[in-house]
């Protein structure tokens, strides 16, 4: 029997390879808008754990966020502690389109 | 501001399992039912765990079972406890089965399908940006600067209540109010499935895992196998999640599937679908005061209408079923001169006397329960430790109570198990 360690290592895939079996129709235009000031302010930063699409990343020690791979949970909308976070849904028939779920 | 001359009865927001359901009722009544849903199809934004309890939904849908994408039939039930590699589990098998594995996509589209040929017009990629108040009551609702009216509005817009907060009826979400879903949806030929989980062609597992997969925060994990896949996922108190995860979800959900345990049973699978939602979990809290203004009726999660049972959700049959009753309301209020207020509020009195509202209330204490620390961390330990003890035997062999002492030593007194079995035995 393989070690946990060993599966570790060998099969938790990246966040990026799971999201690609899933099927968007992005927006050219943003339907969440991130107040990256407030992010400054902010020392918690639970969006970037929780969002589970990583749309929150951490680049050279600030908030990164993009919307293109959104699975509009809205869990960044109430878990934001400095309500940073503007949320739309997007526009008609854009976005996410689960098949299996 | 363009008015669209078209007036409906009825516009339903939402083509999910409440939205679709009123929309159905509503259209097989006779009323003319605009369904609006902002997905590319209806489904297209539905997510849940994966089983749904069909009784209700076979009062409202004729001939539900032999006709709604029904996957798999769950006679297999499991709990189990999970303590690092080890799990201790109840199974329940049997013919008698009262809930079905499907995928929530296929069961709105379906839903919504059935209300359109009962004569409703379904519209998709139809975002609805805010409702529509004529006189201080809802008439209809805004689409891109166009009005539509009609003469009642259904909400069934779902968790995320932009429309409701937009109107002042809720509050903004607490993370302490909702959970947080995430799943993959795991490729499996169906001979596979069967023969990794003991079933026969359209028999179904639900299994439920508390304990070591959650890294301590409130909630567990699930498993369902649907016809050719399996879905995969844990749910976290998101207030919860929020103060204590220490590394990022997803990988929660990916060292589940890759936990020593479980690896066997998806090694050969390929994720098909990656999807999250959030789940309703207090419903006292969540509920708007009421549920029914001037022409206006909330249906579904957005109404905050689940039920947790602790080991299991009830989402989907509570949904429709409230848009089924919303719909009867409406009939009962337009044969008593139109969806006013005073006429609409026979549908909050349907609901209270309608297993809805009587389950949410007989369950309401099991969303305190859900935040008890020792239920997810140190029983599941002193489960695991006390069947370690009878079952890996060398030499010495221990009698229950002997193994019972040394598992519980130094983790939790006496007097805390019985408390704490007395309150799950009262509140679940």
């Amino acid at each position: 029997m393989t070690t946990e360690t060993e599966v570790k290592k060998r099969k938790i895939s990246r966040i990026e390879d799971i999201l690609n079996n899933d099927v968007w129709d992005v927006d050219y235009e943003p339907h969440i808008i991130v107040d990256y000031s407030k992010c400054r302010e902010c020392e918690w930063k639970p969006c970037i754990r929780l969002c589970p699409a990583e749309c929150y990343t951490m680049v050279g020690g600030e908030v990164l966020f993009s919307y293109e791979g959104c699975l509009e949970c809205g869990t960044c909308r109430v878990i934001c502690p400095e309500k940073a976070v503007k949320w739309e849904y997007p526009k008609s028939g854009r976005g996410i389109h689960f098949r299996f779920s | 501001m363009k008015h669209i001359e078209k007036r409906f009865d009825a516009i339903v927001v939402g083509a999910g399992p409440a939205g679709a359901t009123a929309a159905y009722q509503l259209a097989k009544m006779g009323y003319k039912t605009l369904l609006l849903e902002r997905g590319r199809t209806p489904g297209s934004k539905s997510m849940f765990g994966g089983r749904v309890y069909i009784r209700p939904l076979k009062d409202i849908y004729e001939d539900f079972e032999k006709k709604a994408p029904i996957h798999r039939w769950v006679k297999k039930e499991r709990i189990s406890l999970v303590y690092d590699e080890s799990a201790t589990t109840i199974e329940y098998t049997s013919n008698k089965t009262t809930s079905f594995t499907t995928y929530l996509t296929q069961l709105s589209h379906w839903m919504a399908n059935q209300a359109v040929e009962q004569g409703a017009i379904l519209l998709t990629e139809i975002r609805v940006d805010r409702l529509y108040k004529e006189d201080g009551r809802y008439r209809g609702v805004v689409v891109e600067d166009e009005v539509v009216k009609s003469d009642v509005v259904i909400d069934a817009e779902g968790i995320n209540r932009l429309l409701l907060e937009r109107e002042g009826i809720v509050e903004k979400l607490s993370p302490d109010h909702v959970a947080l879903g995430v799943k993959e949806v795991i490729k499996l030929e169906p001979d596979t499935i069967n023969n990794l989980f003991g079933l026969d062609n359209n028999e179904g597992l639900s299994w439920i895992l508390m304990g070591d997969v959650t890294d301590g925060i409130p909630g567990g994990a699930f498993i369902y196998t649907n016809r050719d896949s399996v879905s995969l996922g844990i749910v976290v108190l998101l207030g919860e999640a929020a103060r204590r995860i220490d590394r990022h979800i997803y990988i929660l959900v990916e060292e589940l599937r890759n936990h020593p345990l479980l690896y066997k049973y998806f090694k050969d699978g390929r994720i098909m679908e990656y999807s999250t939602h959030l789940i309703p979990e207090d419903p006292s809290r969540l509920m708007p005061k009421k549920l029914y203004y001037d022409g206006l009726m909330i249906v579904g999660d957005a109404a905050g209408l689940l039920l947790n049972q602790g080991y299991t959700y009830r989402g989907v049959d509570f949904a429709a079923y409230s848009g089924y009753i919303a719909a009867k309301a409406y009939e009962k209020a337009h044969g008593n001169g139109g969806a006013s207020e005073e006429n609409l509020k026979i549908y909050q009195k349907m609901l209270e006397e309608s297993f809805v509202m009587k389950m949410l209330r007989k369950f309401s204490s099991v969303s305190r329960l859900m935040k008890k620390e020792r239920l997810f961390s140190t029983y599941p330990q002193l489960i695991n430790l006390l069947a370690s003890k009878l079952m890996h035997i060398e030499y010495d062999s221990y009698k229950l109570k002997e193994a019972f002492d040394e598992a519980r030593k130094g983790r939790v007194g006496l007097i805390h198990i019985i408390k704490d079995l007395w309150e799950v035995s009262r509140k679940l």
